[in-house]
C-alpha cells in the first residue's frame, strides 16, 4: 500500500504563485502581438508613428496649463497611451501665472513628483537656474527638431542646452480699424503710429486712438519691444542696465505723450490682455497691437463689434530699423527629478508632432512646425475671408524675421516687477521718463548685483 | 449584582483624589495636542521665516548665505516701504473710524426697532457673508472707468459723459478701496455695538428720563461711555482685520498703478511672490507684525481700562 503524499501549505502556495504568474504572462504576451516590443510598428490610422520603446506599467506625470483652447491637445493623449502602454495623469492644470508659481515653489523645495511640465519661453531659465530642468539634446536630435521654426527653438536655449520643446507660439501684430483710418495706410513706425493715435481719438464718438496692456509682465513687454526696436536694450554685454538711454526714455515719453493727450484710456494702468481685447471688440481703440490668438474672437460677430472692419499689419518699427516682436511660445519640458524621462521625451514627441500642431492651427494657434504653416497657409487660400489668410503669412513672417524674446534670465520677472511701477509712474505723469528710467536702472543694477551677475570671475 | 450592591458601591466612591504636581500639570497635559497642533503650523514657519530674514534667500537660487542684519538695514532705507506703510496706517484709521461712526448709527437704530429687527439685522449682514475677493472683483466691476455702475449712474444723473478714472486717480483709487472695505465690514461693528447696547442695564435711563435729559445727554452720558469696552474691542479687532488688507486691495488696484495705492501685504506680495525674494519679504513681515503687535497691546490695555472705568 502507497503512502499517501500530502502536499504542504507552502509548496501548494509556490505553486500556485507560479501557475499565476505563467497565466499573466501569457495574458500580457496576448495582448502585445505586434506591439513595439517585437520590433513591428503601429500606425493608427490619421496619428503618427510610435517608433521604439513601449512604456508598458509606466504612467507619466504631468503639470500642464489649462482653460481656454490648451485642453483640446490632451484628448490624443489616450491615442498614445494605447500605443504605449503608458499612461498619463495629470497631477496640476491651471493657468500660465499659477502654474508658473507651483514650478517654482516645487523646484525650490525639491518637492517635483511630476515627469512633464508646461514650459513658456518667458520662465524657463528660471527654472534651468533652479537646477529643475533636464536637457533635451539627448532626446531630440537635429532630425526631430527641423521641423520647428528656427527662431522658436534658439528662444528655448540657453548654456548651450536645449529646454524646452515649442508647441505653439504668440506674437503681436498691429490690428487697425479699417473704417476709422479709411484710406490711410497703417503707420510703419512708432512715431507715425504715435501721431495717428492721436488723431484718431475722438472723445465725441469715445473712441481712443489706442491702448497698452497697462500693468504687470504685460506693460514691461511692452515697454521692452518699443525700446528694441528704436534700437536700444535692456542690458549690456556684461548684464548692465541701459534702459534708460534715449532710445528707452523716447519709448518710455511715447507711452506717457500718449496718456497725456487722452489718446489712450485713463484706467488703461488697470488692463491686462482680456481688458485690452475686450475695448478693441467693443469698438473704442483705434489701433493698437495685440496677440493673434484673439482673431477668431474679433471677427465673431457675437462678441465683437469690429467684425469684418479691421485689418492686420506688422508691428511698426523705431529708429533702429526694427520691427518691434515680443514673442514668446508655450512648450513642454522634462523635469530633472523625472523618473521616466524616456517616456516623457515620446510623450512631448507626440504632443507635438505634426498631428498635434495641426490640431492646434485649427483652433487658431499659432503653432511650431514649418510643415504644418506651409499646409494651414495654402488651406487658407480657398478662405472666403481673405484676412484669414493674410493673418497666416503676416505672423510667420513675423516669426521668421521678428520674433524676440526678454532676456532668457531667471531675473527677468523679477526684473519686470521693479520695472512696470516705474513705467506706469511714468505713464501717469508722476515721474519724468529719465528720472523715472534712471531710478529703475539702480533697482536692476542692485538686483542683478544680488543675483551674482557683477561678481569678479 | 443587585441594584442595592450598586448603590452601596456607589455610596462609598470618593472623589479622585490627585497631587498637587499632577493638579499643576494636567492643564497642560490637556493642552499639549493643541498647543503641538499650533507649534508645527505657525510657530515653526515663523522662526524659519525670521531665520530667512537674515539671510539673502531667493526662490530661484538654490544657494543662500546668511547676511546679518542687511535686509532690516535696505528696509528701513527702502522709501517705498515707508510709503506703503504710512499708507496702510492711513487706510486703517480712516476705515476703522468710518466704520465706528456708521456702525454705531446702524446699531443704535436697530436697538430702538421693535418689529422686524432679526430680519433687518440679516439683510444687515450680508455683506459680512462675501468672500473678500469676491468684494473685490463686485467694486472694481462697479467703479471701471467705461463699464463701471458708478460713472454710468453720475452719467444717467449729470448727463455729463466725461469718464472718471476711479481706480487711477489719487485719491479716487484709495477712496475706493475704502468704500469697498467699509461695505464689508461695517457689519461687524454693528453686531458688537448692538450686543452692548442692548446688553446696558435700563435703571440708569430710566432715571435719566426722569431727571428730563435729553437724547443726545443719554447718549453722551450714559451709552457712549458704558459700551466702552465693546467699542475697544471692535476696533482693536478691525484694527488687527485692516492691517493685514491684501484681498480686496489686490483685486481691485494690485496697489498700483505705480504705486499709488499700494499698502503694506501687497508690497509684500510683490516681493516675494511674484519677484521671489522671500528674505526680503520675511523681514517685511517681521517689521510689520511686529509693530501690529504693540498697537494690539496699546489697544488692549485701552480694553481693560475701560472696563475698569465701566466698572466704577
Amino acid at each position: 500500500m502507497s503512502a499517501k503524499k500530502n502536499i504542504s501549505r507552502r509548496q501548494f502556495l509556490k505553486y500556485a504563485g507560479l501557475a499565476a504568474g505563467a497565466a499573466a504572462s501569457a495574458g500580457v504576451a496576448s495582448k502585445f502581438e505586434g506591439s513595439p516590443l517585437s520590433a513591428t510598428t503601429v500606425r493608427a490610422k490619421g496619428f503618427p508613428t510610435v517608433l521604439g520603446q513601449s512604456f508598458q506599467g509606466v504612467t507619466v506625470r504631468v503639470h500642464a496649463i489649462s482653460g481656454a483652447n490648451y485642453d483640446e491637445l490632451y484628448k490624443i493623449i489616450p491615442e498614445w497611451e494605447e500605443k504605449t502602454g503608458a499612461k498619463v495623469e495629470f497631477v496640476f492644470k491651471g493657468d500660465g501665472f499659477s502654474t508658473d508659481k507651483r514650478l517654482v515653489q516645487d523646484f525650490a523645495a525639491g518637492t517635483v513628483d511630476y515627469d512633464v511640465c508646461w514650459d513658456h519661453s518667458s520662465f524657463f531659465s528660471q527654472y534651468v537656474k533652479a537646477g529643475g530642468l533636464e536637457p533635451l539634446d539627448a532626446y531630440f536630435s537635429a532630425d526631430d527638431l527641423k521641423d520647428f521654426i528656427p527662431r522658436l527653438v534658439d528662444a528655448a536655449r540657453r548654456d548651450g542646452s536645449l529646454w524646452v520643446i515649442p508647441r505653439h507660439f504668440d506674437i503681436s501684430c498691429l490690428h487697425y480699424r479699417t473704417d476709422l483710418l479709411g484710406d490711410k495706410k497703417p503707420p510703419e513706425t512708432w512715431d507715425e503710429f504715435k501721431q495717428m493715435s492721436i488723431e484718431l481719438t475722438d472723445a465725441k464718438t469715445g473712441v481712443y486712438g489706442t491702448e497698452f496692456a497697462g500693468k504687470e509682465e504685460a506693460l514691461s513687454g511692452r515697454f521692452y519691444e518699443v525700446l528694441v526696436a528704436e534700437g536700444g536694450a535692456l542690458f549690456d554685454d556684461k548684464w548692465e542696465p541701459v534702459f534708460n538711454s534715449p532710445a528707452g526714455v523716447k519709448a518710455a515719453t511715447m507711452f506717457a505723450d500718449l496718456y497725456k493727450a487722452n489718446a489712450m484710456p485713463p484706467d488703461m494702468t488697470n488692463y491686462v490682455w482680456e481688458d485690452v481685447a475686450r475695448n478693441f471688440a467693443n469698438g473704442t481703440i483705434g489701433m493698437y497691437t495685440e496677440w493673434y490668438g484673439w482673431y477668431s474672437f474679433f471677427q465673431d460677430p457675437k462678441t465683437s463689434k469690429v467684425a469684418g472692419k479691421f485689418d492686420l499689419a506688422r508691428a511698426p518699427m523705431g529708429d533702429g530699423k526694427i520691427h518691434s516682436g515680443w514673442a514668446g511660445h508655450h512648450g513642454f519640458s522634462i523635469t530633472k527629478a523625472s523618473k521616466n524621462k524616456e517616456a516623457a521625451a515620446s510623450l512631448i514627441k507626440y504632443l507635438t508632432s505634426p498631428e498635434g500642431n495641426e490640431l492646434e492651427a485649427k483652433l487658431g494657434f499659432l503653432v511650431a512646425r514649418q510643415s504644418v504653416w506651409d499646409k494651414i497657409i495654402k488651406e487658407a487660400e480657398t478662405a472666403t475671408n481673405p484676412l484669414d489668410k493674410k493673418r497666416l503669412e503676416l505672423a510667420l513672417l513675423q516669426a521668421q524675421e521678428d520674433f524676440k524674446t526678454p532676456p532668457l534670465i531667471a531675473e527677468w520677472l523679477p526684473m519686470s516687477n521693479v520695472l512696470y511701477p516705474i513705467v506706469q509712474k511714468i505713464i501717469l505723469g508722476d515721474v519724468e521718463p529719465k528720472a523715472g528710467l534712471d531710478d529703475a536702472v539702480k533697482q536692476v543694477h542692485d538686483l542683478m548685483d544680488k543675483a551674482g551677475y557683477y561678481k569678479a570671475a | 449584582m443587585t441594584p442595592s450592591t450598586v448603590a452601596k458601591r456607589w455610596a462609598r466612591s470618593t472623589p479622585l483624589e490627585i497631587s498637587t504636581g499632577e493638579a499643576r500639570r494636567l492643564p497642560f497635559l490637556m493642552l499639549l495636542p493643541a498647543i503641538v497642533a499650533i507649534a508645527a503650523v505657525v510657530v515653526f514657519p515663523m522662526v524659519y521665516s525670521l531665520y530667512l530674514s537674515f539671510t539673502d534667500y531667493d526662490l530661484t537660487r538654490p544657494a543662500y548665505q546668511f547676511i546679518g542684519l542687511q535686509n532690516y538695514i535696505d528696509l528701513f532705507s527702502n522709501g517705498d516701504f515707508w510709503q506703503a506703510f504710512g499708507r496702510t496706517i492711513l487706510f486703517m484709521t480712516l476705515a476703522v473710524n468710518l466704520e465706528f461712526v456708521i456702525g454705531l448709527l446702524i446699531a443704535q437704530l436697530m436697538a430702538k426697532a421693535i418689529v422686524g429687527r432679526g430680519l433687518l439685522r440679516t439683510v444687515l449682514m450680508m455683506p459680512m457673508m462675501f468672500a473678500p475677493i469676491l468684494v473685490g472683483f463686485q467694486f472694481k466691476w462697479f467703479f471701471n472707468a467705461q463699464l463701471g455702475l458708478v460713472n454710468n449712474l453720475l452719467f444717467s444723473l449729470t448727463g455729463d459723459a466725461h469718464i472718471i478714472p476711479w481706480l487711477v486717480q489719487v485719491p479716487l483709487g484709495f477712496i475706493a478701496i475704502l468704500v469697498a472695505e467699509i461695505w464689508m465690514s461695517t457689519p461687524f461693528m454693528v453686531i458688537i455695538l448692538e450686543a452692548g447696547i442692548l446688553s446696558l442695564p435700563t435703571e440708569p435711563f430710566e432715571a435719566a428720563e426722569v431727571d428730563g435729559a435729553s437724547g443726545w445727554q443719554k447718549f453722551r452720558h450714559l451709552t457712549f461711555p458704558m459700551i466702552g469696552p465693546f467699542i475697544y474691542t471692535a476696533m482693536a479687532i478691525r484694527s488687527l482685520d485692516l492691517a493685514r488688507v491684501y484681498d480686496v486691495v489686490s483685486i481691485m488696484t494690485a496697489g498700483g498703478p505705480g504705486t499709488r495705492t499700494e499698502l503694506i501685504w501687497t508690497y509684500v506680495y510683490r516681493l516675494a511672490f511674484t519677484g521671489h525674494n522671500y528674505s526680503m519679504g520675511s523681514s517685511m513681515s517681521y517689521v510689520t507684525v511686529i509693530l501690529s503687535f504693540l498697537f494690539t497691546l496699546y489697544l488692549f490695555r485701552n480694553v481693560i481700562k475701560s472696563r475698569w472705568e465701566g466698572r466704577e
